[in-house]
C-alpha cells in the first residue's frame, strides 16, 4: 500500500506541474492575442478612456509583472474579474457548470449503459449479422466528426422528424440530441473495447473449463468473464470522460448549449482572459482528478495490477 | 500516466489457430489495399480538381442560389449537388475542398511526426530531466481540450495555411513521441546502444540504422490514425471560422455556410459533410487495419 | 368498404377528423389565452445596466426595463414617457415637466434628482460608460424641484429631445444605485419600465415579470421571457413549434417557412439607418475620389436586393436613411454601370492595388455573403477584390486604432431620425470613423448641429449630401427590413430602431 500511495503521491506532483503549464501557455496566448479594452469602450471614446480602463485591467504593466499577479492569484482560486461580465470569474463558470455537467453526465451514461450492452452482445454472438451492425455503427460513430454528427441530428431528428428541440437547454428533450452527439464516439469505443476485452477472456483456460463443466454460456460471460474484462473496460471508460470535456465544446457550439464550452469559446473570441483561464483551469483539473481515480479504482479492482 | 493509452482500440482479438490467422492477415491485406486506393483516388480527385470540377468553385450566380440538386438550373447549367446561397456549384466546391483536406492533413501528419519523433528520441535518449520536462509538457498538453488552444494560438496568429498546419501538426506529436521514447528506453536497456556509442557510433546513425527500423510500422500506423484525426480537425476548425479563408472551399467551411440553411437547402452542408465522414472513417480504419498487420503486439495491449 | 385494409380506415379516419379540427385549430391559431411573452432573440444579453451597453441585444430588456423622458413609438414621432411635457424655453434651454407618481419597482419614489443623477452619470469619467459622447451638446443639467428639469446646452441644440429618448437617456434609480453599486445594480437591474427583474441564466434566457403598477398600463401578459437562440434555422423552428411568440433577426431567406406555415407571420420594419461599406480614405488608392466612385457604380444593388435580401430592402440614394428629416426622395437611388465604373477607374490611374473589405460573419445581417458578392462584382469591372474575415473582437480593435485596410461593414444608426444622429455623428471631425475631412463639409456639419432653423439645416444636409456622393466616405449598399417572425395571436408592430416595444401602446395578444 505505501508503493502505492508514493506512486500517486508522485503522480499528483506531476498533475500539478501539468496544470501549471497549462495556465502559463494559456496566459502567454491570451495576453498575445489583443487587447480587450477597445471592446469595453464606445467606438468615439476619447485616447485618455483607453489608457484609464488599461490601467484598471492591468494590461498596462509588462507582461513578466501581469504574470506574476496572476499566478499569486490562481494560487488562491482567484481568477480576477471577467471583463464582459463584471462579475469574479470563477462566479460566471461556476454559474456555467451544472450544465455542462448536466450534459456530459447524460452523455457518458448514455455511452456506458448503450455500448457494455452492445458490446457483451456482440461477442457473445460474434460473427453473426447482429455483431456486425453493431460494430458497423459503432465505427461510424467512431470516426464522424463531432460537429458534422450533431448536425446530422439536427437535420433528420429535428428539422424533418420534428421529434425533438433543435437546441438550448429546457426540460429533458432538449438534451437528447446534445447528448447523444457527444456521447458518440465514448459510446463506439467503450462497445468495441468491451466486445473485445470479453472475447479475450472467453478465449482462456478457466472459462473454457468453466464451459467444460457444463456451465450456460450466459452464466459464463457474466459470471466469470466479464469482471475480468472489466479493468480495460474500465480505464478506457474513464478515459473517455476525459475526452468528452474536449468533445462538449464543439457539441456545445453546435447546439447553442449554455455550457463551459460555449463559454470558452466566447470568452476567447472576447479576449475574457479571466474566464479563459478559469475554465481551462477547471477542466485541466477535472481531467487529472479523472485520470487519478482511475489509477486508485485500479490498484482495488484488481490486486495483480500495481504500478510499476 | 493513463492517458498514454490509445484511444482508438483494436476490434478484434488475435486469431485462434495460424490457418485463420492466415486467412484473416490476407483479408487485412485487401481492406488496407482498399483503403490505400481511397486515399490515392481522394488525391488524384484533388490533384485534378481544375479540370474535374464541372464549374469554377468560386464563381457565383446569385440568379442561381440555393437551387436544389439538377441537371437544369436558372443559369442553365447543371449543378448535380445543388449551389450555395451565393450560387456556387457544391459539387466543385466539394471537389476542391479534398484539396485543403488532404493537403493540410498531411503537412499536419509531416510536421506532427517530425517533432514527435525528435522529442521523444531525445527524451529517451538523454534521460534524466530532459526526459521529465518532455514527458510533462506531453500530460499537460493531453490534459485538457485541444480545441481551445488551438483556437486561442489561431486567434493570435491568424487563420493562414502555415499556422494551421503547425497547430493541427502539433496536436498530435505526443504519440510519436511515447513510442520512439519507449523503443529508445528499451534498446538502452539492454546495453545494446552503449555498445555501438563506445564502438563510436554517432547519435544518427544509431537512431537512423537501428531505432527507426524497428519502430517503423508503429510510426506509420500511428501517423494513419493521426492523418484521420488532421482531417477533422481541420475541418472542425474551419466549422469553426478559424480555417482556410474564403473563397477557397474546404469541407468544414461549406458544413459551416450551410447551417444556416439547414432546413431549406441541406445540400450545401450534408454533401462536404458526407465526403468528411467517409474519408475520416476509411482513414482511420486502415490505421485499424494497418496496426493488425504491421504490428501484432499494439493489439494485445 | 371490404376492399380496405385496417389501417387504411383508420388513415382516412385521421384525415377526416384532421379537417374536421382544422377550423377551429386555425380559428385558435388566431388567438390565444397566453399569460407568458416568449421572445427568441440571436443572442444573449450582456448587461442590464442601460449606461454600459448599446447593443441590440441589450436594448430590446434594458428599454423595456427603465423610461426614457421622451420615448420614440414604432411611428417614428416622440411620445411623453417620464416627461409629460417639454419645451425650448431659450435657444440653449429645454425645460422637461415630470410625470407625478411614478414609482422604481422597488417601491422607492421617482423624481427629478434621478433624472440629474442618470445624465451626469453617462458622461461621468470615473465610471466609463458605454454612452459617454451621446450627451456631449449638453453643458449641464439641473432638477430645480421634484418634477422639473432643465438642461443647458453649449450651443442651441435642436434635437435634445431627439436625444433623451434613445440609448444613454435611459433613467435610472439614484438612490438604488448608490446604496448598491454598479456591479449590484447590473446583477439586479431596478427601474421605472412596464418589466421587473425576475433571473438571467447566461447563454440561455432573461426572465422578467409584469409591472402591475406601470404607468402606462399593466402589460399584456404575466410574465416575458427572452430567449437566446443564435442558429436562425433552431430559432425560426422554435416559433414555428409554438415554442416561442416573436423571433427577432429573420434573414429574409427564411421568410418563407414563416409566412407558409398557418399559424406564424412575419412583420417588418424598414432599419432606421443603412448598411454602407465605410471606406478608409487615408491609404492609397481609396484616397482617390474617382476610385470611389468607380466602387460605387459597380455594385449592382438591385440585385443584391433582390437575390440575398429577397426584395426586403431599398437601394440608397445618399448618405441619409429614408424616414429620416431631410431625406430627399427626389434624388435617384445609387446606380449600378459597370462601363462608367471602368472608364472612371481608368480616368484614376488605378493600377490594380488590392483593395479589401474586411467582413465580420453575422455582424451586420448577411455581411459576409454580401462582401463576397461585392468583391465579385468589383473583379467584373478590374478590380483586384479580396475579401477578409474578421472575428469581432479584431473588428472593435481596427475601430478603435482606426487600421481597416480598406473597406468594413458598418451599420450606422439614425439615433435621433436625423443625419446629424448619423453621418455627422459617425464622420465627422473626431467620430469613430474619421478617415476623411472635406473643410466644406465639416463646416456645414457642425452649422446644422447648432442650428434651430430647420430651413438652414436642410439646405446645409443637400449640399453635404453632394459632397459626399463625389467623396464616397461610406460606400451605401442597402436600407434594409428588419423583420421579425410572429405568432399570428401576437399583435405587435416593430420599432425601426431595433428596441422591442412592448408596451401596452404596442403589444397585445389577441384573445378569443
Amino acid at each position: 500500500m505505501r508503493a502505492l500511495a508514493a506512486f500517486l503521491a508522485a503522480r499528483l506532483v506531476r498533475a500539478l506541474i501539468a496544470v501549471w503549464l497549462v495556465s502559463t501557455v494559456v496566459f502567454v496566448v491570451m495576453r498575445l492575442s489583443g487587447d480587450p479594452v477597445p471592446l469595453l469602450l464606445p467606438a468615439d471614446a476619447p485616447r485618455s478612456e483607453y489608457a484609464r480602463v488599461a490601467r484598471e485591467l492591468g494590461t498596462d504593466r509588462p507582461l513578466p509583472v501581469q504574470y506574476a499577479v496572476f499566478l499569486g492569484h490562481v494560487v488562491r482560486g482567484d481568477f480576477g474579474r471577467s471583463i464582459h461580465f463584471r462579475e469574479p470569474a470563477m462566479r460566471v463558470a461556476i454559474g456555467y457548470l451544472p450544465a455542462t455537467v448536466e450534459l456530459g453526465l447524460t452523455a457518458f451514461a448514455l455511452a456506458v449503459l448503450v455500448a457494455v450492452p452492445v458490446g457483451v452482445v456482440s461477442a457473445v454472438r460474434r460473427n453473426t449479422a447482429v455483431d456486425h451492425a453493431a460494430m458497423a455503427v459503432a465505427l461510424v460513430g467512431q470516426s464522424a466528426p463531432t460537429f458534422f454528427l450533431g448536425i446530422l441530428f439536427i437535420l433528420l431528428l429535428s428539422l424533418k422528424a420534428g421529434l425533438l428541440p433543435t437546441s438550448g437547454r429546457g426540460d429533458w428533450t432538449h438534451l437528447v440530441l446534445p447528448a447523444m452527439t457527444l456521447g458518440a464516439f465514448s459510446m463506439a469505443s467503450i462497445a468495441r473495447l468491451t466486445r473485445s476485452a470479453l472475447l479475450e477472456v472467453l478465449r482462456q483456460d478457466y472459462v473454457r473449463t468453466a464451459r467444460a463443466k457444463g456451465l450456460r454460456e450466459w452464466r459464463v460471460v457474466v459470471k466469470h468473464a466479464f469482471r475480468n474484462a472489466a479493468v480495460p473496460v474500465l480505464t478506457i471508460t474513464g478515459l473517455q470522460l476525459g475526452t468528452l470535456l474536449g468533445a462538449s465544446v464543439v457539441t456545445e457550439t453546435v447546439f447553442a448549449w449554455p455550457g463551459l464550452g460555449r463559454l470558452a469559446i466566447h470568452s476567447i473570441y472576447n479576449r475574457d482572459y479571466p474566464i479563459v483561464q478559469c475554465v481551462v483551469f477547471l477542466s485541466a483539473l477535472v481531467f487529472i482528478v479523472i485520470n487519478f481515480v482511475i489509477d486508485l479504482t485500479y490498484g482495488l479492482l484488481d490486486p495483480r495490477i500495481r504500478p510499476r | 500516466m493513463a492517458s498514454s493509452i490509445p484511444v482508438s482500440v483494436p476490434a478484434d482479438a488475435p486469431p485462434a489457430d495460424a490457418a485463420r490467422g492466415g486467412r484473416v492477415a490476407q483479408r487485412t491485406r485487401r481492406l488496407v489495399a482498399a483503403g490505400a486506393a481511397f486515399v490515392v483516388l481522394l488525391a488524384l480527385v484533388a490533384a485534378t480538381a481544375p479540370w474535374l470540377a464541372p464549374h469554377d468553385p468560386v464563381r457565383q450566380s446569385l440568379r442561381a442560389r440555393l437551387t436544389a440538386p439538377t441537371l437544369e438550373a436558372a443559369d442553365g447549367r447543371a449543378h448535380p449537388l445543388g449551389t450555395d446561397h451565393l450560387g456556387r456549384d457544391v459539387l466543385s466546391r466539394t471537389i476542391f475542398g479534398a484539396r485543403v483536406s488532404l493537403v493540410i492533413g498531411f503537412a499536419a501528419v509531416a510536421v506532427g511526426s517530425a517533432v514527435g519523433a525528435a522529442l521523444g528520441i531525445l527524451a529517451g535518449y538523454r534521460g534524466g530531466w530532459t526526459d521529465t520536462v518532455i514527458m510533462t509538457i506531453a500530460d499537460a498538453q493531453l490534459a485538457f481540450p485541444f480545441v481551445l488552444l488551438a483556437i486561442g494560438i489561431i486567434g493570435v496568429l491568424g487563420p493562414s495555411f502555415p499556422t494551421l498546419v503547425v497547430v493541427i501538426g502539433l496536436s498530435g506529436w505526443v504519440d510519436y513521441a511515447r513510442v520512439l521514447r519507449s523503443q529508445v528506453l528499451v534498446l538502452r536497456s539492454r546495453e545494446f546502444v552503449d555498445a555501438i556509442h563506445a564502438l563510436g557510433g554517432a547519435v544518427p546513425r544509431i537512431v537512423g540504422r537501428h531505432i527507426l527500423p524497428n519502430v517503423l510500422s508503429t510510426l506509420v500506423v500511428i501517423a494513419t490514425l493521426q492523418l484521420a484525426r488532421a482531417i477533422v480537425l481541420e475541418a472542425t476548425l474551419s466549422f469553426l471560422g478559424l480555417g482556410i479563408q474564403p473563397p477557397t472551399p474546404s469541407w468544414g467551411g461549406m458544413i459551416q455556410e450551410g447551417r444556416e440553411y439547414l432546413d431549406s437547402a441541406w445540400w450545401i452542408s450534408i454533401f462536404p459533410g458526407c465526403l468528411l465522414l467517409l474519408t475520416s472513417l476509411v482513414v482511420s480504419r486502415s490505421g485499424d487495419w494497418l496496426r493488425d498487420l504491421l504490428d501484432p503486439t499494439l493489439r494485445s495491449e | 368498404m371490404s376492399g380496405l385494409t385496417r389501417r387504411e380506415l383508420l388513415k382516412a379516419a385521421g384525415v377526416a377528423s384532421a379537417a374536421a379540427a382544422l377550423p377551429t385549430a386555425r380559428a385558435a391559431a388566431q388567438s390565444t389565452q397566453k399569460r407568458e411573452l416568449v421572445v427568441a432573440q440571436g443572442g444573449d444579453i450582456s448587461k442590464f445596466d442601460p449606461h454600459y451597453s448599446t447593443s441590440s441585444n441589450d436594448i430590446r430588456i434594458s428599454f423595456n426595463l427603465f423610461d426614457n423622458l421622451v420615448s420614440r413609438h414604432p411611428d417614428g414621432k416622440l411620445y411623453p414617457s417620464l416627461a409629460t411635457e417639454w419645451k425650448l424655453t431659450n435657444p440653449t434651454t429645454w425645460t422637461f415637466k415630470l410625470r407625478q407618481r411614478v414609482k422604481w419597482h422597488n417601491g422607492d419614489a421617482f423624481s427629478a434628482a434621478d433624472v440629474k443623477y442618470s445624465f451626469e452619470r453617462t458622461w461621468d469619467p470615473k465610471l466609463n460608460t458605454r454612452v459617454s459622447t451621446v450627451f456631449t451638446t449638453v453643458e449641464r443639467v439641473e432638477a430645480p424641484d421634484a418634477t422639473t428639469v432643465v438642461f443647458t446646452t453649449k450651443k442651441p441644440d435642436p434635437l435634445l429631445d431627439a436625444r433623451v429618448a434613445f440609448y444613454g437617456g435611459q433613467i435610472v434609480p439614484k438612490k438604488y444605485v448608490e446604496a448598491v453599486g454598479n456591479d449590484t445594480f447590473n446583477a439586479k437591474p431596478i427601474g421605472t419600465g412596464p418589466v421587473r427583474f425576475v433571473s438571467w441564466t447566461k447563454d440561455d434566457r432573461v426572465v422578467l415579470e409584469a409591472n402591475p403598477d406601470y404607468f402606462g398600463g399593466k402589460p399584456d401578459f404575466d410574465r416575458f421571457v427572452m430567449r437566446s437562440i443564435p442558429e436562425t434555422a433552431p430559432r425560426i423552428a422554435a416559433l414555428l413549434k409554438g415554442e416561442v411568440d416573436i423571433v427577432t433577426q429573420l434573414p429574409p431567406d427564411h421568410a418563407e417557412r414563416v409566412t407558409g406555415n398557418a399559424t406564424t407571420r412575419v412583420a417588418g420594419a424598414l432599419y432606421a439607418g443603412l448598411y454602407v461599406l465605410a471606406v478608409n480614405s487615408k491609404v492609397p488608392p481609396l484616397d482617390n475620389p474617382l476610385v470611389k466612385q468607380a466602387l460605387s457604380l459597380g455594385v449592382d444593388r438591385e440585385l443584391i436586393v433582390k437575390e440575398l435580401w429577397r426584395g426586403r430592402g431599398i437601394v440608397p440614394n445618399g448618405p441619409i436613411a429614408k424616414g429620416d428629416n431631410h431625406y430627399d426622395a427626389a434624388l435617384p437611388p445609387l446606380t449600378y454601370d459597370p462601363k462608367e465604373a471602368r472608364d472612371r477607374l481608368k480616368k484614376s490611374g488605378y493600377k490594380g492595388e488590392e483593395i479589401v473589405i474586411e467582413t465580420t460573419v453575422g455582424y451586420t445581417a448577411n455581411d459576409k455573403p454580401m462582401s463576397e458578392a461585392i468583391v465579385a462584382m468589383w473583379r467584373d469591372i478590374g478590380v483586384n477584390a479580396k475579401v477578409e474575415v474578421l472575428e469581432y473582437s479584431v473588428r472593435a480593435q481596427k475601430n478603435r486604432d482606426r487600421t481597416f485596410k480598406g473597406l468594413w461593414w458598418s451599420d450606422p444608426t439614425s439615433t435621433l431620425s436625423d443625419p446629424d444622429g448619423m453621418m455627422w455623428r459617425l464622420l465627422g471631425p473626431g467620430g469613430p470613423q474619421d478617415y476623411w475631412r472635406h473643410p466644406r463639409f465639416d463646416e456645414l456639419g457642425e452649422a446644422a448641429r447648432f442650428s434651430v432653423d430647420q430651413k438652414v439645416r436642410g439646405q446645409a444636409y443637400k449640399e453635404m449630401t453632394k459632397i459626399f456622393l463625389e467623396h464616397f466616405p461610406w460606400i451605401p449598399i442597402i436600407q434594409p427590413y428588419e423583420d421579425y417572425g410572429l405568432q399570428k395571436y401576437v399583435d405587435w408592430t416593430p420599432n425601426p430602431n431595433q428596441a422591442l416595444e412592448i408596451r401596452r401602446f404596442a403589444f397585445k395578444f389577441r384573445r378569443a
